[in-house]
């Protein structure tokens, strides 16, 4: 068993364990060596762009599933000078957002800000803001599920091989029957992209709209899974192209005469808001309201 | 109004944290006490520690008293707070042949080598709710509740008896020479043996006896069950290295409760001349839990990688990891969605347009 | 022999052996075919196969003939890499000239040899096929390993396949589970022939189809093998299709090869005495 102690460490015992530092925070939420293991994690991960990296996921504050993994990350990155931005399905106030950003400030004392040109980490469910990110954002991407081919093999060593020898064949096989089926691939959000012409990636469910983002960007995007104990990276300017055949065109979700009611925007990913025919808002809260202020 | 109400995310979250807290501090009933769950709900605090992988029964006990509870909350606070300490020592390993024995049960034999101590249990106790059960403890007479501290005759582990003969499989190998450690190193099968021992040790009860109780009884179940040789229940030491004498001291004490198995091999490909060997420990008092345990443990040894089982264990049966990712599904999910109903619409028009021009895609 | 031009043997086989369990050289000495058993009495092992070397040619068709026991299944299952080999060499023309030994690849190498080098017809079409996936899906597989990437192309692909192999192109779509044995069969010929592999290796192509079926399918396998200028292996313990489609056989008894010889001559004069038994008894 590993012995830990229970009490702030004060005096031999602090300077024995080198946690006696001199700025630190309200309280700890990750201690930093662990910190400095998931920062040696992620450096595996932009070597191997896409590739899935195992880590030694800690226990958060937040449950599995529910960010834990991207909190990680962003703990591991943070410092005191840094302004974190922190959205749940591309809105700032989504109650899961607000917990995971008041936790990241409280621990790390960096600022905070819903304005993508003001923050330098950016930490996401389910969607890559509208606003331009460039080289000195890091996103950092919250994954439910980090495995692209879960829905055709369930045996991880099977997995496993199938990575690490590039024999994704059973992957182009669903691709072709699903067009076969139902006309078009359905692959909905999440869509299969392969990194830098080697692995194939989970991008966790954000929408087809925001796959193109992904291609030779200007930023580093972090992928973490709490959960299944993974990281994975993309580089800036790697290529990222989603699985399709040269002959069936990728397509992002349309915005066919449909209008953000409250900044009348065509041009950015659109829900329904409330659940009603007509009413389209913007997912991106902090980008529409920043059009409205205009 | 909106689950995401503009502005109102941070004002919305610590009214629910302040609700939460406030019902549960203001009930009238008597506050709770630590201790009080310490020493009278003891096998709620040792199945919680064990789960937590975290001996500290105080802890535990604050922890359940927080989660009201749930076990899975209070596992969750325990871990958790564990992420945020560092680590002072690892323990030097200890034989649980010390195991100062407060319950042994041999079935394999009428008389082992050594005492049977029925112990504090209540397998033998009949299952009649008290109604009338008075909350106000007699005067006890302390003799009662004190251990005895007469010498306990030698012990003969069933396992030992079976070794001299040279029934046992030897399952000791030198592929996996210091403990897998699953707190730093996700565990991936194949797997070696301490890494499926360690998962198990910390697994959630329920879990573990249900992976257990499907495979023996259901129709591609992998399990076979197993004769158990010792269950038992007991105290053993914590030894650290002193960090400037460099010698062994003794800092606290553990409970643990440990079972070895032992099941008959009768396959083609197996040495039917022996038994195969199985064990099981995890924190506190939880004998179903370690006895699953050492019957998950043979049977992984026995599959081999033919099946998933060894997938199973490792990745289906921590509590924290199964919650979670459950309870996620309560979290905004709209972008999914409106992209679901995309291609809902997308295949329509492709349909609609096969049946305007009759042709298959 | 001088002028006669010999050409280089598609599929080089050397002393190729399968034990199960452990042997040593008196083990294969006390077993085969003089010994009337494949397992070792003393120590219970099974000498599967041993010291089988026969070479294919370009366009050849090689028939392997013997009981069920023989060894034949389990010499086509090693040259396909489904079983591993305890022994021996083969090379195959097309795979680094033919100037390495294929058993030497480490799992994954000898994986990628079946994309486009070398494919196997199973006796059974569910071996050989997924059940769950369309018929086009199934031909879709090796072509998208082998890397096509053009949806349309790899549809052309597969119909022009399924006609060759008299599979109806409307059923291209169906699921493989819906079909009878003898279409399954075809498919499974289609999915083999996709990326014009050197080698193709058919293990009992015909047995447990109907009659009638089976001889549909085995017509079609000898115009398959005239037409392309492919090396193939056939097993079978049937004399009638090892006529039908081989120009050279081996039979092998107990795990090793008795007779190595074209198919007509075996069919009219066997050497072997066991040879002798098994054309006897074919006959009545």
């Amino acid at each position: 068993m590993t012995v830990v102690s229970h009490r702030e460490p004060t005096g031999v015992i602090a300077a024995l364990s080198g946690s006696a530092l001199h700025d630190e925070p309200a309280f700890t939420v990750l201690d930093e060596e662990s910190k400095r293991e998931i920062r040696r994690a992620l450096l595996h991960a932009v070597c191997a762009p896409g590739y899935q990296v195992p880590f030694g996921s800690r226990e958060m504050p937040v449950a599995r599933g529910w960010g834990s993994g991207g909190l990680q990350i962003t703990l591991a990155i943070i410092g005191s000078s840094d302004t974190v931005k922190v959205i749940d399905q591309g809105d700032d106030e989504g109650v899961n957002a607000v917990n995971l950003r008041r936790l990241v400030t409280a621990s790390t004392g960096c600022e905070e800000t819903t304005e993508v040109n003001e923050a330098t980490v950016v930490q996401t469910r389910h969607r890559i803001p509208e606003d331009e990110l460039t080289s000195q954002h890091t996103l950092v991407l919250q994954v439910p599920v980090p495995e692209p081919l879960r829905g055709i093999e369930r045996d991880m060593r099977e997995l496993s091989r199938m990575h690490a020898e590039s024999d994704y064949s059973r992957m182009w096989v669903s691709l072709y029957e699903d067009k076969v089926r139902n006309g078009v691939i359905t692959q909905t959000t999440g869509y299969p992209c392969l990194v830098n012409e080697r692995y194939v990636i989970a991008t966790t469910p954000i929408p087809r709209w925001d796959i193109p983002r992904l291609h030779n960007a200007e930023f580093l995007s972090l992928f973490g899974a709490g959960r299944e104990k993974r990281v994975y990276a993309i580089p800036p300017h790697t290529v990222v192209e989603p699985l399709t055949f040269e002959d069936i065109p990728f397509e992002i979700e349309q915005n066919e005469n449909t209008y953000c009611r409250l900044c009348g925007s065509n041009s950015s990913f659109l829900v329904q808001s409330p659940a009603q025919d007509d009413n389209w808002s913007c997912s991106d809260t902090a980008w529409c309201r920043a059009r409205r202020t205009k | 109004m909106g689950y995401a109400a503009a502005r109102g995310g941070l004002n919305a979250i610590n009214n629910a944290d302040h609700l939460l807290r406030t019902l549960r501090d203001c009930d009238p009933s008597e506050p709770l006490g630590a201790d009080q769950l310490t020493g009278r709900l003891r096998l709620l605090v040792d199945r919680t520690m064990g789960e937590a992988g975290l001996w500290a029964p105080e802890l535990a006990a604050l922890a359940i008293r927080q989660a009201e509870g749930d076990i899975t909350e209070a596992v969750h606070l325990l871990r958790s707070y564990k992420s945020t300490l560092p680590r002072l020592a690892t323990a030097i390993p200890v034989h649980s042949n010390e195991l100062s024995l407060l319950r042994r049960v041999v079935p394999a034999f009428r008389e082992p080598g050594g005492p049977q101590i029925l112990g504090r249990s209540s397998d033998y106790s009949a299952r009649m709710l008290n109604v009338h059960e008075s909350s106000v403890v007699p005067e006890i007479d302390p003799k009662e509740t004190t251990p005895s501290t007469a010498p306990r005759p030698p012990v003969t582990r069933l396992m030992d008896t079976l070794r001299d003969m040279d029934l046992l499989v030897d399952r000791r190998n030198d592929s996996d020479p210091e403990p897998f450690d699953i707190t730093r190193k996700p565990a991936r099968p194949p797997a070696p043996r301490s890494a499926r021992l360690s998962t198990m040790a910390r697994a959630e009860t329920g879990a573990l006896i249900n992976l257990w109780y499907r495979n023996i009884l259901g129709p591609d179940g992998y399990l076979h069950e197993v004769t158990l040789g010792e269950v038992r229940h007991g105290e053993l030491p914590i030894r650290v290295t002193h960090p400037h004498t460099g010698s062994a001291i003794k800092i606290g004490n553990f409970r643990i409760s440990e079972v070895e198995a032992i099941e008959d091999l009768n396959g083609i490909d197996e040495d039917r001349t022996k038994f195969d060997v199985g064990i099981g420990i995890c924190f506190g008092h939880n004998e179903r839990k370690a006895i699953a345990m050492a019957n998950l443990d043979i049977a992984c040894h026995r599959d081999n990688g033919k099946t998933s089982l060894e997938q199973s264990i490792l990745m289906t049966t921590d509590g924290l990891d199964s919650a979670g990712f459950l309870e996620h599904l309560k979290l905004p999910h709209y972008v999914t969605f409106r992209s679901m109903m995309e291609r809902k619409m997308a295949m329509r028009r492709v349909s609609e347009e096969q049946v305007e021009t009759k042709e298959p895609a | 022999m001088t002028g006669i031009f010999v050409p280089e043997p598609v599929v080089q086989v050397r002393n190729l052996g399968k034990v199960y369990g452990p042997f040593s050289d008196e083990t294969i000495s006390r077993t085969g075919s003089s010994f009337g058993s494949a397992r070792d009495a003393v120590i219970g092992s099974i000498v599967a196969a041993w010291d089988i070397s026969f070479d294919v040619q370009p366009g050849e068709a090689l028939g392997i003939v013997g009981e069920s026991g023989s060894g034949k299944s389990t010499v086509l299952r090693c040259i396909a890499g489904d079983v591993e080999a305890t022994t021996g060499d083969i090379r195959l023309a097309n795979v680094d000239e033919g100037k390495v030994n294929i058993l030497d690849f480490d799992a994954s190498r000898r994986r990628r040899l079946r994309i486009d080098q070398l494919s196997v017809v199973y006796q059974d079409p569910a071996e050989g096929l997924s059940l769950g996936i369309t018929a086009g899906g199934n031909i879709a597989d090796p072509l998208t390993a082998a890397g096509w990437r053009n949806y349309s192309a790899i549809r052309t692909r597969a119909k022009e396949l399924l006609n060759r192999t008299e599979v109806p192109i409307d059923r291209i779509d169906d699921l493989v589970r819906t079909f009878s044995g003898g279409m399954r069969q075809r498919v499974q010929i289609a999915r083999a022939l996709a990326n014009n592999p050197g080698v193709i290796l058919l293990d009992e192509p015909t047995t447990g189809l109907d009659a009638s079926v089976a001889s549909g399918v085995l017509d079609l396998i000898r115009s398959l093998l005239e037409e392309l200028n492919i090396a193939a292996i056939v097993v079978s313990h049937d004399f009638r299709v090892i006529e039908m489609l081989t120009e050279r056989c081996l039979v092998m008894h107990h795990g090793r090869i008795v007779e190595n010889t074209l198919t007509d001559q075996l069919l009219e004069d066997p050497q072997h005495p066991y040879s002798q038994e098994l054309i006897a008894a074919a006959r009545t």
